[in-house]
């Protein structure tokens, strides 16, 4: 269970708020979160596995305080950007998820076997010896997604998984992360992909200004733009 | 090690006695072909040509080996295997630097110049769009700003997958970075 007690950022850099004091519990499997561009709903994500770490306030995850116990928290917390890309680091796709596995896994072969069963779930066996330098942008999130299932997660955050996805990957990917065995907690500008969580965070201004069932929040956001649009259209 | 900068030989060949100019704009000319070429039989005469013209300029021995054995060992050893060498090479220094983050290190190096190389040629295209593929400027600026981005998506990207934690590093940082 993810709880936001008071949460809030302050970006150190120019003293913005970019996420307003925050409460909120999150126990349900599916959740995810929409909101405009800049509206900090990337921002409160990634507090959720102690990337951004609070201002004040706190985040734990089940029962993990997100700066106290951070490594554990990383550890029970897996992470999808947006851009696969920049998730990966080792030139084949093998080699990226036995990278996950380093700590766990000290045996060589144990380990190569491992991340050969991820690849295989996830669909990429055929692809292990392959550069990550020729997979497709689906390929590579596939591959960023297995990365982060290697190490078995209780939870992923995922940053806009399908944005830079076309529709066949968008629809496979997005199908794939709902059917793991995890809580998902996704950030999403796909209003479709939205409205099929248990629950749905509307994020402007850096407050959570909406919070409740999928179809609710999405007809809230979709008037809350449309308005928003007409105004700069009018003035 | 020999620093390849610093390996000019004074000589008579055609290579010498040609103008700088020309020698970078063959550089530059065979790089582009090298990267556009897919097959391997014109990659092979590119690669066999490029050979004679090193050796018609006498190289010095040394750094010329050490070069072609580094490029021998890297094609032909996978990342992980290097990572188990370098952890397993430094394991004995463990108590002042961290073996997995210096192994880390090597692996990020390799994987940021094909980025680099993609950030450079993306730039290109975008300044060429809209008519700026002579000026330096409209391709090295934003070339520099989104490696420089690149880099950071890739820190946060190793914070969320959990390696190099500060459980990798000796005791001594563990220590200072806790009492900060």
């Amino acid at each position: 269970m993810i709880e936001f007690k008071d949460a809030e950022f302050i970006a150190p850099e120019s003293g913005v708020t970019l996420v307003k004091p925050t409460t909120v519990t999150l126990p349900e499997r599916r959740v995810s979160i929409i909101g405009a561009n800049g509206s900090g709903k990337s921002t409160l994500a990634r507090m959720i596995n102690g990337l951004v770490t609070p201002t004040s306030g706190s985040v734990s995850v089940n029962d993990l305080d997100t700066v106290k116990d951070g490594a554990q928290v990383r550890r029970q917390v897996g992470f999808l950007f947006t851009d696969p890309s920049s998730q990966l680091i080792m030139p084949t796709t093998i080699e990226d998820v036995t990278l996950s596995l380093r700590r766990s896994i000290k045996d060589r072969k144990e380990r190569h076997h491992a991340a050969m069963q991820v690849l295989a779930d996830i669909g990429l066996a055929d692809k292990a010896d392959v550069s990550i330098n020729s997979l497709s942008g689906g390929q590579r999130q596939l591959l960023a997604l297995a990365g982060v299932l290697a190490v078995t997660p209780t939870v992923i955050v995922a940053d806009e998984p399908t944005t830079l996805l076309d529709l066949h990957w968008r629809a496979h990917v997005g199908a794939l992360l709902r059917s793991l065995p995890v809580q998902l907690i996704e950030v999403t500008h796909d209003l479709e992909a939205a409205a099929r969580a248990d629950r749905t965070l509307v994020v402007d201004g850096g407050a959570v200004v909406y919070d409740g069932s999928p179809a609710a929040a999405v007809a809230h956001y979709r008037e809350m733009m449309l308005a928003r649009a007409e105004r700069v259209t009018t003035s | 090690m020999t620093s390849l900068l610093g390996i000019y030989r004074p000589r008579n060949t055609p290579m010498h006695l040609a103008p700088a100019w020309f020698k970078a704009l063959l550089l530059l000319a065979v790089a582009i072909v090298a990267v556009l070429l897919t097959d391997p039989v014109n990659s092979a005469l590119v690669m066999g040509a490029c050979v004679m013209l090193l050796i018609s300029t006498g190289p010095p021995l040394k750094p010329t080996v050490m070069v072609a054995l580094a490029l021998a060992v890297t094609s032909s050893t996978r990342m992980e295997e290097m990572l188990n060498l370098i952890s397993r090479g430094l394991r004995p220094l463990r108590r002042i630097v961290p073996p997995e983050t210096i192994g880390l290190m090597f692996a990020l190096m390799l994987r940021v110049i094909p980025e680099v190389v993609r950030i450079l040629s993306e730039s290109r295209d975008a300044a060429r769009a809209r008519g700026m593929d002579r000026s330096p400027r409209a391709i090295l600026v934003p070339t520099a700003t989104r490696t420089v981005g690149f880099a950071l998506q890739l820190g946060q990207a190793l914070h969320a997958r959990g390696i190099a934690e500060e459980g990798d590093a000796p005791a001594k940082y563990r220590r200072a970075r806790r009492s900060r």
